[in-house]
């Protein structure tokens, strides 16, 4: 036989006994058998010391070249032989992949809180920065440099909780405005909000809370008028109910505002057209502003023969009550987790 | 304020729709809360019952017939009252009562009944305002067959004001005529009465010793009759709220609702004097009131007296033995003026607020006093036979002059931001009926007594404002001269919001009034420097809270009740103290921390707590902080720490008390404590820059077993004391207590990594550090390495 042909028989024999191979071990003694110092091949070698220089050459390049195709053949093998473990082993690692993950819920600010902050993001891109002040406030604060002196029937307008004589807990946040004033002086303009939480002696019921949150607004300039209110409201109408509301300003009463405004916001019900929800008027109050009455100007250190501004006051509860139709202020209250996580 | 509209009429022409009444009032004057008919009837006709016979199968029945003009019908009627020959209420088959009843024919015990015989109370005139508990009688000049409701004067239409306080002016029929008038551009006609005296004199002396009346008129009126008033008078209090009593009371009541000023009627007899002297209560003075109730007088009440004794309060309430009864021929009126803060003070405290100290406490037009007195004489002579006499006594200090006041039309547009022209300004005033003058578009303006909460040029402003109406305002923005933003502080309390959030915690915002047994100072601290309230409105509202654990402690509860364990919650509330209000972050954990229901976790302990906590400080960059351990007895005595941050106490980390979780029904609960205002004063203000280092770090570990009741901070500070610049950083990484220890030791692994921003580190160097290392702890704590 040929040294051709024995290569050539070789060939097809490792060809079979890497088919039947399923194990590393096997390929390495397989390996040893057709490449090994003992295999076939080494023996086609070690036969050639007889021949021709002529015949080396030939049969020397038929054995190196099938070295490197057994090589081959076997590498093959072994990479086939690794997927195959590989899969294997991931073949135990299989999932029910419609179980739940856990639960890394991340958590939640106070419905309230969402509220205040994005109203006062909305003014701070506006030029107005936020101010707070104590909620154990002095009744000359509280009312009184508010043009709200003692005796004063509209005092019965904002029943309070006091803890002295001379101190309470404030009923509104507009003392800040008058702290706020007093510290700038009666010189430079005003624009701030206060946000926080004012008290008033009623009982808690589904529309009225002892405790609630407030945002009052305040801008003091030479030049700030009615209709910079006006357009100022509008603007916080549609941050909240969203773009084409319409708002309507009626006649009202504050003693620290003269003119004094309710303010309503078309009902985003019905969108004017009257619905039980507004009551069949097609507008929903939503807020109290006006511009600020001399008096209060004066009590702040501010003359109002140069300045002259407008303030507002938000219920917090309230607009988040008519933006999501929560029927109930004393839920803000509760803390319940399934109310609290619904407001994303 | 209830309005009549048929009484409106009277003084403006309100030919208008009622929609556009209620929206055009509502937007230009005060919210109209409701305009609706004063009775919701329809088909209800006068009847003649002609024959009343007792119905032959039940006792309490009558079979009536009635004569209804176009022929007569029976119906079988329960009143005990019905009989024949009266004039009565008839509902036919198809006729709508009160709340929608249809009537319809129907057979009772056996006899047909072709309608009904109404009460008052069936057309829907509540029981209060008539008191009748039969079917309601009518006159006997009622014209059988026509309209019911126009006989009774009950076709009318009320609308009902939600008035603001500085409005006294729209608390009289008057008033509203007036602004009614303004804001439909009508002329208002109020007639001034005119009295017919009598023969005698009146001959009364009234005089003040008080500033707080500030006028007094008083007329003597004899000959009374006293009986029912006419219909339309009845009705139009009863639309106004009031229950008619007779012509005397009712003719007060109706002026008084007509101009707002309030009347008192003594029995003239019974006063037995011919002086009238107002003066202040003395002290320790009582006085009976028309109630019969013997009232405690204080020295700011006002006291009408006859020279000697108090024969009303001024301004609140008359008194018993003066007041007028059936049997009463003369009475003495009085129309008077009080000042408001001395009524409002009078009746509060005496819990007697009426229409009268209303009016009075708001502030009454001096000019309607004596109009007042006129318009009730005229309509007692009209309505009550009555002889007035000659000549009302009186006093009279009020200014009965207009207020004049400036305003340009510069300044009105530069308030409002508007372009308004004199025209406009004009046309307003002139609705108003305000008199003015104007040189060079500054107005000088009449304000009448009628309006006084118009006190300055900003009150003007705003009736030319309401009156042109806000709907003609434009929109603008205030003129940006100012740089919005967040405080550092307000940035930093929103970053500690944040990061608890990104830790799945949740926000709660609780009342900061509490009980007080549940504010315990859950720190343990005296606590005689509470907040209590001086009026609360009950216990558990009366103090405001030590710590906003308080609240979360509540809401834990709440959520445990409701089999909803693995709650993890913070507020940012506040301490309140009589000194201070401190802003304090309060976070409370129970159950498992980011639970997986079907996987085995373990529950929430002191250490995902302080996890939470290290996290938070992180984020906030707060360095230097130390947990030093401490005894509070709300809580865990081996679990309770105080947090210090750069040895300043800012705050505590506890496990409950077993007893303390019991009060609130909770088990396992993990709370901290933080002073937010020292947190910000002591976090690090700024970064500090390191580059990345560039040789490699090299880590060595250390095992040793020690006394379990060592800290294993103060093993990590032995480390950390030694002399190795290359030292970065050392931490525990594993706790072993149990089997192969003794029992009051424990095994830790400290993990100690090496860097060098210079060079590589050499091994035999660190090895020689790890071997001191060794030596040390085996030398400090007596400890064995593993």
């Amino acid at each position: 036989m040929s040294t051709q042909a024995q290569i050539n028989a070789l060939e097809k024999a490792l060809e079979k006994e890497l088919n039947m191979c399923q194990k590393f071990a096997e390929l390495n003694d397989i390996k040893a058998q057709y490449l090994g110092k003992k295999s076939q091949l080494t023996d086609l070698m070690k036969a050639m010391k007889d021949s021709t220089p002529e015949e080396k050459r030939e049969l020397g390049q038929y054995i190196n070249q099938a070295k490197s195709t057994f090589n081959a053949m076997i590498e093959a093998k072994k990479t086939a032989l690794e997927a195959a473990s590989v899969r294997a082993k991931l073949n135990q690692e299989t999932l029910d992949l419609s179980l739940p993950g856990p639960d890394y819920t991340l958590g939640q600010s106070h419905v309230l809180t969402q509220i205040i902050e994005s109203i006062e993001d909305l003014f701070v891109g506006m030029g107005y920065v936020i101010k707070e002040g104590p909620e154990l406030e002095s009744d000359a604060y509280n009312f009184e440099k508010l043009n709200l002196p003692k005796d004063h029937p509209a005092r019965d307008m904002q029943d309070s909780f006091y803890i002295s004589k001379h101190t309470l807990l404030r009923t509104h946040t507009s003392p800040v405005q008058v702290r706020t004033m007093l510290e700038y002086g009666g010189k430079k303009p005003v624009k701030i909000i206060c946000p926080g939480k004012v008290y008033r002696r009623d009982d808690d019921d589904a529309t009225h809370s002892h405790q609630f949150m407030q945002i009052e607004g305040l801008v003091v300039d030479k030049n700030t008028t009615m209709s910079d209110l006006k357009g100022t409201l509008r603007i916080v109408a549609e941050h909240l109910f969203g773009a084409q509301r319409e708002i309507r300003l009626r006649p009202s009463y504050f003693p620290f505002t003269e003119p004094s405004v309710e303010v309503d916001v078309t009902c985003a019900q019905c969108h004017g057209a009257g619905c039980p929800m507004c009551k069949h008027t097609g507008y929903i109050e939503i807020l109290g502003a006006g511009m600020v009455h001399d008096a209060v100007l004066e009590a702040s250190g501010y003359d109002p023969k140069i300045y002259q501004g407008f303030a507002f006051g938000i219920g917090v509860e309230r607009l988040a009550m008519l933006k999501y139709g929560i029927e109930d202020i004393r839920n803000f209250y509760i803390n319940d987790l399934r109310f609290l996580k619904q407001f994303k | 304020m209830k309005v009549s509209i048929n009484w409106l009429k009277e003084y403006v022409d309100v030919s208008i729709d009622m929609g556009t009444l209620k929206t055009q009032f509502t937007e230009h004057s005060q919210e109209v809360d409701s305009i609706h008919p004063l009775v919701q009837v329809r088909d209800i006709i006068v009847g003649h019952v002609l024959t009343c016979e007792p119905h032959p199968d039940a006792d309490k029945l009558s079979v009536c017939s009635v004569d209804i003009k176009l022929n007569t019908v029976q119906i079988v009627c329960g009143a005990d009252n019905v009989a024949a020959s009266q004039k009565v209420i008839v509902a036919l088959p198809g006729a709508v009562l009160d709340k929608g009843l249809v009537i319809e024919p129907t057979t009772i015990r056996g006899v047909e009944s072709n309608g009904m015989i109404c009460s008052l109370t069936e057309l829907g005139i509540a029981q209060k305002y008539h008191g009748e508990t039969g079917i309601h009688v009518l006159n006997d000049d009622a014209v059988i067959g026509s309209s019911a409701l126009e006989t009774l004067a009950l076709d009318d239409v009320v609308m009902t004001l939600d008035l603001t306080p500085n409005r006294a002016d729209l608390l009289s029929m008057h008033g509203v005529a007036y602004d009614v008038g303004a804001i439909f551009n009508k002329p208002v006609s109020i007639e001034t009465p005119s009295v017919t005296y009598g023969e005698l004199k009146n001959p009364m002396t009234i005089k003040t010793q008080t500033d707080a009346c500030m006028s007094y008129y008083g007329a003597v009126i004899d000959d009374l009759v006293i009986k029912e008033s006419p219909s339309w008078m009845k009705t139009r209090l009863i639309a106004a709220g009031i229950r008619p009593i007779n012509n005397v009371v009712d003719i007060t009541n109706y002026v008084l609702i007509e101009t707002g000023q309030p009347l008192h009627a003594f029995d003239f007899d019974a006063l037995n004097s011919e002086t009238i002297v107002v003066r202040n209560a003395v002290k320790d003075e009582t006085f009976v009131t028309l109630d019969d109730k013997k009232r405690h007088l204080e020295p700011q009440d006002i006291v009408i007296t006859d020279g000697q004794k108090a024969v009303a309060l001024g301004g609140v309430m008359g008194g018993a033995a003066t007041e007028v009864t059936r049997e009463t021929k003369s009475i003495l009126l009085e129309s008077a003026t009080f000042n408001p803060i001395t009524i409002r003070k009078t009746s509060s405290r005496l819990d007697l607020r009426s229409e009268s100290s209303l009016r009075f406490e708001r502030g009454i037009d001096p000019k309607k006093t004596q109009f007042a007195l006129m318009r009730a004489c005229a309509l007692l002579v009209e309505h009550a036979s009555a002889t007035v006499r000659q000549n009302t006594a009186f006093f009279d200090y009020n200014d009965l002059k207009d207020k004049v006041l400036r305003l340009s039309l510069v300044k009105i547009n530069h308030v409002l931001g508007t372009n308004l022209d004199v025209s406009m300004v004009q046309s307003v005033l002139n609705r108003l009926q305000f008199d003015f003058e104007m040189t060079q578009e500054v107005f000088n303006i009449k304000v009448p007594t009628r309006r006084q909460d118009i006190q300055t040029y900003q009150d003007l402003i705003e009736e030319i404002a309401r009156l042109i109406g806000y709907s003609q305002l434009p929109e603008t923005l205030p003129l940006n001269r100012t740089v919005g933003g967040l405080s550092p502080y307000q940035a930093f309390k929103r970053s500690i919001r944040r990061a608890l959030i990104g830790l799945s915690l949740n926000e709660v915002i609780n009342y900061a009034l509490v009980d007080l047994d549940r504010n315990n100072d859950l720190t343990g601290k005296p606590t005689n420097n509470m907040v209590f309230l001086a009026n609360p409105l009950s216990e558990q509202h009366q103090v405001l809270t030590l710590s906003p654990l308080n609240g979360l402690m509540d809401v834990l509860s709440y959520h445990r009740a409701r089999k909803m364990n693995d709650v993890q919650l913070f507020e940012i509330g506040k301490r309140y103290t009589t000194h201070k209000e401190t802003e304090t972050l309060g976070i409370a954990l129970m159950g498992h921390y980011q639970p997986q229901a079907w996987k085995a976790h373990q529950p929430i302990d002191f250490y995902t707590l302080k996890g939470i906590i290290q996290a938070l400080f992180e984020s906030l960059n707060i360095q230097e902080v130390t947990y030093d351990k401490t005894e509070l007895d709300a809580y865990h005595p081996h679990q309770t720490a105080w947090i210090k941050v750069q040895s300043h106490k800012v705050g505590h980390i506890a496990k409950l008390h077993p007893t303390t979780a019991r009060r609130y029904d909770l088990e396992d609960v993990y709370v901290c404590e933080l002073n937010i205002e020292k947190l910000f004063k002591y976090k690090t203000p700024k970064v500090d820059y390191q580059p990345v280092q560039r040789y490699p770090q090299m880590i060595r570990d250390v095992a040793i077993a020690l006394k379990e009741d060592i800290a294993s901070k103060q093993v990590i500070d032995a480390i950390q004391d030694l002399p190795f610049t290359a030292l970065k950083e050392a931490f525990v990484f594993d706790v072993y207590q149990g089997e192969h220890l003794d029992e009051d030791k424990k095994s830790l692994a400290i993990r100690l990594v090496f860097e060098d921003s210079t060079q590589t580190l050499e091994a035999d160097m660190i090895d020689q550090h790890m071997r001191v290392v060794a030596d040390t702890l085996v030398n400090i704590f007596d400890a064995e390495l593993r």
